[in-house]
């Protein structure tokens, strides 16, 4: 176990992570790429900025949309995204691993945030999970990477914390700590190419619809054309 | 998938992981990318890359020459691709130049600072000035594009002719120059590659190979975009080849005979085979392949023909570049997969670029276009995935973002690790000191030791009480454990603690909440101390005190604990001046119990490291 360990935390962990930021980076640049090649051929080039940025804010800060629709589903939703998000980034143990060996390490939270962040965010994946069992309309809705995700995403912070806060034999940490790398390593792999690349695309989405909506120049004459109604208004 | 997109997925594949390679060995530097050593400084990337490189380039005056100055206005299709071959080729060489040079950013220094004597300076002015030919000679083509830099073209266009005249020039200068490289070795390059005319042999070989190269490339392209091949210009070609070829084996043969080195071939050793193999894979066969007119003018003679010239010249260029230097040099070398990869990226960067002038620019006569970039067409479904990718330019880049970003992310994953942190300092593992009454006290076992007169020391210091002095830790229930236990590496500090070992069920097997507290974060400082179980790891009355895990290296605990303790009587008692010399210990014989010879090795000046002039090699008393 220990060979086994050395590698999913050593070859297998670089190459995760940087499948995960170089496939983010890629899909973030053919998307942009894609709107500016719609830009480029659009007819009307003005683009609404302000109500565009106001509606990316709203929607990365959905403070109104808590009040208005679904509030429990929406503050579930939120505080998994922060649980999801702080605990690994600024664990300790994490940012000690870095520093040794990047060189350098960055702020941590203490050790009591850092456990209750990690049953928060085991519940409220679950508890996302079996809302969206429960209701018809999420099931109607829902594909199958839609159920995984919550569960797939808790089982990183179960077996995290086994190895932080539990006192067990060191066979028992060392077979929670595997799952725990090879769970996060999985997730690594999978954003870029799941509904999980909206860590990157989201703040960009309002832009596209935007941009994308926009026929290209002349359209209207090519259509009438394919359409054998040359000349005719449309 | 269509033939064009596997291509350009593996070649942005081959790319992608050599930018990886690329991004480590400018990061870790030579010594952890390559296999290359003091004795065999020019490997893959000087043979293949540098030396094959500006061979394959070749094709491009081979061409322009015929064409321009020969007036056979036939091979006009041929021009443009062959101009472009060969300034890719010769981007392909800076590239991977500046990848081997160890100090790349020193390259302008040729610019400056001339040495006329230099074969190396010429190469080197040569690449430049033929590299700036080149792209003048080609950049009208990708200017024709757009009204807007017609000028620029015009301007160009009007100094075509002497720019071509100026490539050729450049060409013949630069193929033989690389050969005169080889001139100052006349000693360390095989002898039936050795010999005054290597210049002229360069010459006429990359003539031949120039004109292969260019049939090889059309070929691939043609094969590539599902075109009709260029047969028979290539025919043409072959013709030509047969006769440069031919020209190249007599003067080779000749040469040979007047040197009276023709006995080498059939020597049966490891050159003459490569000997052998070299002059019929770029020669005899294809001369036999392309003198039958059958043959020639058959796709499948002209495909196995020109690449077994390439190959073979390819072959030729590495025999020369080092190859056969080895049996001399008595070295080892084969080169590391990331020496492969930067050399495979660069040549697919450098196709890929290729193909893409050929998409975008008047290259061919017909430019290649994807049938299903026609707005009528109908889309084709992926066969794996039942997706539709998009048009043909989205479904491209998606792909090849793809393929790049993957191989980029495995190419991270075949680093070794160890490297991504390293300090630079050789992994070393240190051995016990062996003897008796004496220890020969050599950490790396390489001969060049220190006899300690261990029995001397303890009767001097004090008996008994004496062991404290040096010993300070002991592995736990041991007593006196040797230097070598923690200070286990040469020239490298090491954790003498081995943290992961106590946790593991293959070492002590011991819970985490053992040593760390409940509530804290986990570090070294927050943890209990060593001696809280371990009570017997600190002899009574130690004179040195353990301050931290990481135990210095080797040679600097060693250092630290003589020249400490000798200072100290130095400065106690003056007359003992010399124990505190270097040579007090270094320039010591071996101990007794060596045998003769050992011993008599060991006086020799030039086998110990520190050996300062004028200090004795006797032992002072």
């Amino acid at each position: 176990m220990d060979a086994l360990l050395e590698f999913a935390t050593g070859p297998l962990f670089r190459l995760t992570f940087a499948i995960m930021i170089l496939g983010l980076a890629r899909i973030l640049i053919l998307d942009l790429y894609g709107m500016w090649e719609a830009y480029r051929k659009a007819g009307d080039k003005t683009i609404p900025w302000g109500l565009t940025i106001s509606r990316t804010l709203e929607w990365i800060f959905p403070v109104k949309r808590v009040i208005n629709h679904r509030p429990i589903y929406s503050i579930v939703a939120i505080l998994f995204h922060i649980g999801l998000l702080i605990t690994p980034t600024f664990l300790f143990a994490h940012v000690e691993l870095w520093r040794s060996g990047l060189g350098f390490g960055w702020w941590t939270i203490s050790p009591m945030l850092a456990e209750i962040l990690t049953i928060a965010t085991i519940a409220l994946g679950l508890l996302l999970f079996l809302g969206r069992v429960g209701s018809r309309n999420a099931r109607a809705l829902s594909r199958k990477q839609d159920y995984l995700w919550p569960l797939v995403l808790i089982v990183p912070f179960i077996t995290g914390f086994v190895c932080a806060n539990l006192t067990v034999s060191p066979n028992l940490y060392q077979l929670s700590m595997l799952v725990h790398v090879f769970s996060a390593e999985l997730i690594f792999v999978l954003v870029p190419f799941t509904k999980i690349a909206h860590c990157v695309l989201m703040p960009l989405s309002q832009l596209v619809s935007t941009i994308a909506w926009k026929f290209p120049a002349h359209v209207d004459e090519d259509v009438a054309t394919t359409l054998n109604k040359k000349g005719a208004p449309v | 998938m269509n033939r064009v997109h596997v291509v350009k997925s593996i070649l942005w594949g081959l790319v992608g992981l050599s930018l990886a390679v690329a991004i480590s060995r400018f990061a870790f530097g030579l010594g952890a990318t390559t296999n290359l050593t003091d004795t065999t400084p020019w490997g893959l990337w000087i043979g293949f890359d540098v030396m094959a490189g500006v061979a394959l380039a070749a094709g491009g005056f081979v061409i322009t020459a015929l064409f321009y100055m020969m007036r056979r206005k036939e091979f006009h299709p041929m021009v443009r691709p062959a101009v472009l071959t060969a300034f890719l080729g010769y981007v392909a060489v800076v590239c991977s130049l500046m990848v081997d040079l160890g100090l790349p950013w020193n390259i302008w220094h040729m610019i400056v600072f001339w040495n006329p004597h230099s074969p190396l300076f010429e190469v080197g002015w040569c690449v430049m000035l033929y590299t700036s030919v080149l792209l003048l000679e080609f950049s009208p083509v990708p200017l024709e594009s757009t009204s807007r830099y017609a000028k620029i073209r015009e301007f160009l266009m009007k100094f075509r002719f002497p720019l071509v005249l100026l490539g050729i020039m450049l060409s013949t200068l630069h193929q033989s120059s690389l050969g005169s490289l080889f001139l100052i070795m006349p000693f360390k390059l095989y002898p039936l590659w050795y010999t005054d005319i290597l210049p002229i042999l360069f010459f006429i070989s990359a003539v031949g190979l120039g004109l292969m190269m260019v049939s090889f490339e059309s070929l691939v392209s043609s094969w590539i975009y599902g075109r009709k091949p260029e047969s028979h210009l290539i025919a043409k070609l072959g013709k030509a080849a047969v006769w440069v070829l031919s020209i190249f084996l007599v003067v080779r043969f000749v040469d040979l005979a007047i040197a009276g080195k023709l006995g080498l071939i059939f020597s049966g050793t490891w050159e003459s085979l490569l000997f052998i193999a070299e002059i019929m894979i770029m020669a005899v066969i294809p001369i036999i392949l392309f003198a039958i007119p059958k043959t020639r003018h058959s796709l499948a003679g002209q495909w196995i023909g020109s690449f077994l010239v390439v190959f073979g010249a390819i072959f030729n260029r590495i025999n020369v570049g080092g190859l056969t230097m080895l049996s001399t040099t008595g070295d080892s070398y084969f080169p590391s997969w990331m020496e492969l990869s930067i050399s495979f990226g660069i040549v697919s960067f450098m196709v890929l670029v290729f193909l893409f002038a050929i998409e975008k620019f008047h290259i061919w006569d017909d430019r290649p276009r994807e049938a299903e970039s026609d707005p009528h067409a109908r889309p084709q479904f992926s066969r794996g995935g039942e997706v539709w990718l998009g048009a043909p330019a989205v479904a491209g880049r998606t792909k090849y973002s793809f393929a790049f970003v993957i191989a980029l992310a495995i190419g991270f994953m075949l680093m070794p690790g160890t490297k991504l942190h390293s300090s630079g300092v050789e992994n070393v593992p240190t051995r016990a000191a062996r003897g008796g009454d004496t220890l020969f006290v050599d950490g790396n076992r390489d001969g060049y030791g220190v006899a300690f007169k261990h029995q001397f020391h303890v009767d001097t210091l004090g008996h008994e009480q004496s062991c404290v002095r040096c010993h300070h830790m002991n592995l736990p229930q041991d007593k006196n454990s040797g230097c070598f236990t923690c200070h286990s590496q040469m020239y490298a500090a090491v954790d003498a603690f081995k943290h992961d070992w106590h946790n593991s069920p293959n070492g002590a097997n011991i819970t985490c909440s053992e040593c760390h507290m409940d509530g804290e974060n986990r570090t070294a400082a927050s943890a209990k101390h060593c001696d809280a179980c371990h009570t017997d790891l600190i002899p009574a009355g130690a004179t040195i005190t353990i301050e931290q895990y990481m135990a210095p290296a080797y040679t600097d605990a060693m250092h630290d604990l003589c020249i400490g303790c000798h200072r100290e009587i130095v400065a106690q008692q003056p007359e003992k001046q010399a124990i505190a010399l270097c040579a007090a210990c270094h320039a010591t014989a071996g101990p007794e119990y060596l045998r003769a010879d050992v011993r008599e090795r060991l006086k020799r000046p030039e086998y110990n490291h520190v050996v300062l002039p004028g200090v004795s090699l006797e032992q002072p008393e």
